[in-house]
């Protein structure tokens, strides 16, 4: 019986230490270690990935940028409410010429260090993406020659070729504007371990896989940030473990909640679940190779007829998400508005141009999806297998690993339809419809509509905003009446939020912290 | 035994090799980390600029030369990711898997140690079925679902500790708890079994017979003799430690190697999963050496030749 006892006893205190480890003090602090919303002037953003770098040109990954852009400033931001490309930086533009653009910068802006911002630290940024075709982002840079600088607040872009798409270009990922003094001296290694911007808040910690702290910065050319005096970033990879989170008040915002979560944001006291529309779109993308049925505007007509794309939005998004007929989406340059919001969906009609294309028992093809890239992917691949298969089309889904995936398309192995779903930073249509330049894609998409292409090169050089913009839709109408693709739907955002603050969630997907207020 | 030791360190250097070919293989086999790095919409060209610019359009053999001739000099690459020396981001890493991997053992220690021994000394009773029954229903349950359920209950129902995170003791109890539970339960099946095997040898019997006291003879007789096997298990249990912490470190946002090494692999960052690798593989080897030479402080019998 003693030993009983003992036993029993080791076990007990065992227990115990364990739950004083995590009971007495630890108790009322626990979710205020991670800076949760008890503390009222820290924000805590909980992330599914760790941002990859401070080096601003090497990397295209939004949720890095949505760190960066609160330690940063671009010359030109985009208002995510017009559309509209507003001076950052910079206090204004001038056109000199069809290849110039001056820019003049606003007086008094400083660096976290004390430097005071200068033309030098502009021709910096932007040789250093346009020239080096390592930096990741160099591809949608080159297009910038030069940068003269003119005096301490003047200079001048000088592009290779007409660029009417200037402006959103550097008012976007890539485009912050780095110290060159403070580069030049320390070297490049320095500044990625201590960044120094002109953004509201300014450096503080980054602990790798865990947390990005920023604190505010009081020299802020715009005004100091007053409802938060530091912002926390986490990395919380796993889903269930990130909800978790918000609802404890260990973060005040979640980003990336996958749908299956969405029912415990919404019925937990204390949070909500804030969606917007992305500015992704899922798109299925045919083969047009000769010897593919897909060559066949018929049969490529029918496969889209025979998708109920609403379907889709409300089973599996559970209505966060719209159907759309364009890749290019509303906010963007060119939108063509009468293409977005509806789509194509009529049975009988994809039956009967089967038929007429020579394929009235319907054919085999191969679907090629990735799985968990993008949201409810594999779910909207198995769906639309389904729905192909109401007009007697077998579609074989391959579900694919991201990289082997990239890798296949690259090689040109891929077969008749593979699924993507792609966003455009640059706010764009030249960005979203580049898929239609058949050199680019040749061997892979093989798409090939001379008139599409006509119109897309005289819209890259056109200076004349207005016609600019007509080209671009008129391409999209065009395209949408050869199905050159079959466009899904316009994704969703969705973020969880503490009631505690005011946020809702941009286009862009990016955390602006100076819009967060406290409720 | 110098002798012994000696030689068992040299082996390590072509154990290493081995991995690292292994690895370097399977992660080229694996894909390109370009197709990672680039948007979705790049298109083959912009592949093919900064493949080059990355040295990765050299056939395999060549890579894996350049990556053997630096990894004898002690550099194991810059991380594409990171931008940094590889080895530097991984020992960075280490403290914070060490201290969730000790505290996951000490755990598993407390609870297996004084279970085995129980259930053994009470072979086939209630308590020994429980005791059993427990064993595998902890091996049976997947790391990640543990971790979930716990998070669920103690953090989001009970309040008691923090979700995620490494901070404070608090936030190390949940990650170290579910690290530890399948060792615990795997370590009291070996217990109790090696304690059954000792408890029926005759020096036991003896001990027995000569009138000693139960607890002596459990204890200092029994549990003793036992020992030698179970520090076999913990050894070998290193490198599942490590293969939970992947899991366990992922559910709990733990910043560790284990995380680490599944965003590297997520992303085919090969100078992090060497690096990690190798660390991983050091490990394992000095903790096998380690038991080697408790076995011979505690079995005087053992020789090495």
């Amino acid at each position: 019986m003693k030993k009983v006892f003992g036993l029993a006893s080791t076990l007990l205190i065992s227990a115990g230490v364990l739950a004083a480890c995590g009971g007495g003090e630890e108790e009322p602090s626990a979710t205020n270690d991670n800076g949760g919303s008890e503390d009222d002037r820290t924000l805590t953003v909980a992330m599914g990935t760790d941002m990859v770098t401070f080096d601003v040109h090497n990397h295209v990954n939004t949720s890095t940028e949505a760190i960066h852009v609160n330690m940063f400033n671009y010359l030109f931001k985009r208002d995510n409410e017009t559309g509209e490309i507003l001076p950052d930086l910079a206090e204004g533009y001038e056109k000199i010429d069809d290849l110039t653009w001056e820019v003049k910068l606003k007086e008094g802006v400083t660096f976290h260090n004390g430097e005071a911002l200068d033309s030098e630290d502009v021709k910096f940024t932007l040789e250093r993406v346009a020239h080096d075709s390592t930096l990741l982002d160099h591809i949608n840079y080159n297009s910038i020659k030069e940068v003269e600088v003119i005096d301490d607040l003047t200079f001048r872009i000088i592009t290779n070729a007409p660029d009417p798409a200037l402006l959103n270009r550097i008012s976007r990922i890539a485009s912050s504007i780095l110290p060159s003094e403070y580069i030049e001296e320390n070297g490049m290694d320095h500044f990625l371990e201590n960044p120094v911007g002109t953004g509201p808040f300014e450096f503080s910690e980054w602990i790798r896989d865990d947390r990005v702290v920023l604190e505010v910065y009081e020299d802020y050319f715009e005004g100091q940030n007053e409802e938060w005096d530091e912002v926390v970033f986490r990395v919380i990879p796993e889903n269930s473990t990130r909800v978790s989170e918000l609802l404890t008040g260990g973060v005040d915002l979640a980003t990336n909640i996958p749908p299956s979560e969405w029912e415990r944001v919404e019925s937990n006291e204390g949070t909500h679940l804030s969606q917007e529309t992305s500015n992704r779109t899922m798109m299925l993308f045919l083969r047009s190779t000769e010897g593919y049925p897909t060559a066949d505007p018929k049969v490529r007509k029918a496969l889209d007829l025979a998708i109920d794309n609403k379907a889709i939005t409300d089973n599996l998004l559970n209505g966060a998400g719209t159907p759309t007929i364009t890749r290019v989406a509303p906010g963007n340059f060119g939108f063509a508005e009468e293409l977005y919001d509806t789509y194509n969906y009529d049975v009988e009609e994809a039956k009967k141009l089967l038929a007429e294309a020579g394929y009235p028992d319907g054919f085999e093809l191969t679907f090629h999806s990735p799985r968990g890239r993008y949201l409810q992917d594999a779910e909207v691949a198995e769906m639309v297998a389904g729905m192909w298969s109401a007009i007697g089309v077998t579609a074989n889904v391959e579900f694919m690993e991201w990289s082997s995936f990239v890798e296949m398309r690259n090689a040109g192995e891929n077969e008749d339809v593979f699924l993507l779903a792609l966003g455009n930073s640059m706010f764009d249509a030249a960005n979203a419809l580049d898929w239609y330049n058949y050199e680019r894609f040749k061997g892979q998409i093989d798409y090939h509509n001379e008139e599409v292409e006509a119109l897309l090169e005289a819209a890259a050089q056109n200076m004349d905003p207005e016609e600019r913009a007509q080209q671009y839709i008129e391409a999209q109408h065009l395209l949408a009446e050869d199905t050159a693709h079959i466009v899904l739907h316009q994704e969703s955002i969705n973020v969880g939020v503490s009631d505690a603050i005011d946020y809702s969630p941009t286009m862009d997907e990016i955390i602006y912290v100076d819009t967060i207020t406290k409720n | 035994m110098n002798n012994y030791f000696v030689r068992r360190i040299l082996q390590i250097i072509p154990v290493l090799l081995i991995i690292s070919f292994i690895v370097f293989s399977l992660v080229f086999v694996a894909g390109d980390p370009v197709a990672l790095m680039l948007p979705d919409d790049a298109s083959q060209e912009d592949v093919e600029l900064l493949r080059e610019s990355l040295g990765l359009n050299e056939p395999f053999l060549v890579q894996y030369g350049t990556y053997v001739a630096n990894f004898v000099q002690g550099d194991f690459g810059e991380s594409y990711r990171y931008g940094q020396d590889a080895m530097s981001v991984v020992l960075e890493r280490l403290p914070a898997t060490l201290e969730l991997a000790i505290a996951a053992l000490l755990i598993a220690l407390v609870i297996s140690i004084p279970l085995g021994i129980w259930s053994a000394t009470k072979q086939n009773s209630g308590i020994d079925l429980i005791a059993t029954g427990a064993a595998v229903l902890g091996k049976a349950m997947p790391n990640f679902w543990l971790g979930i359920m716990l998070i669920l209950l103690f953090s989001v129902s009970l309040s008691m500790f923090p979700v995620s995170g490494r901070g404070t003791l608090a936030h190390l109890v949940l990650p170290s708890i579910t690290l530890g539970t399948g060792i615990a339960a795997e370590m009291t099946r070996l217990i109790r079994s090696s304690m059954i095997e000792t408890l029926n040898q005759d020096y036991v019997r003896t001990a027995k017979s000569k009138g000693l006291k139960n607890r002596i003879v459990v204890y200092k007789h029994a549990f003793r003799n036992s020992l030698i096997p179970v520090i076999t298990i913990t050894a070998l249990q290193t490198s599942t430690l490590v293969g939970g912490t992947l899991i366990t470190e992922t559910v709990f946002s733990w910043p560790g190697m284990g995380q680490l090494l599944i965003q590297a692999v997520n992303t085919r960052d090969m100078a992090i999963v060497q690096a990690s690798v190798f660390v991983i593989a050091l490990l394992v080897i000095l903790m096998n050496l380690i038991a080697d030479l408790l076995y011979r402080l505690l079995d005087p019998r053992i020789k090495y030749n």
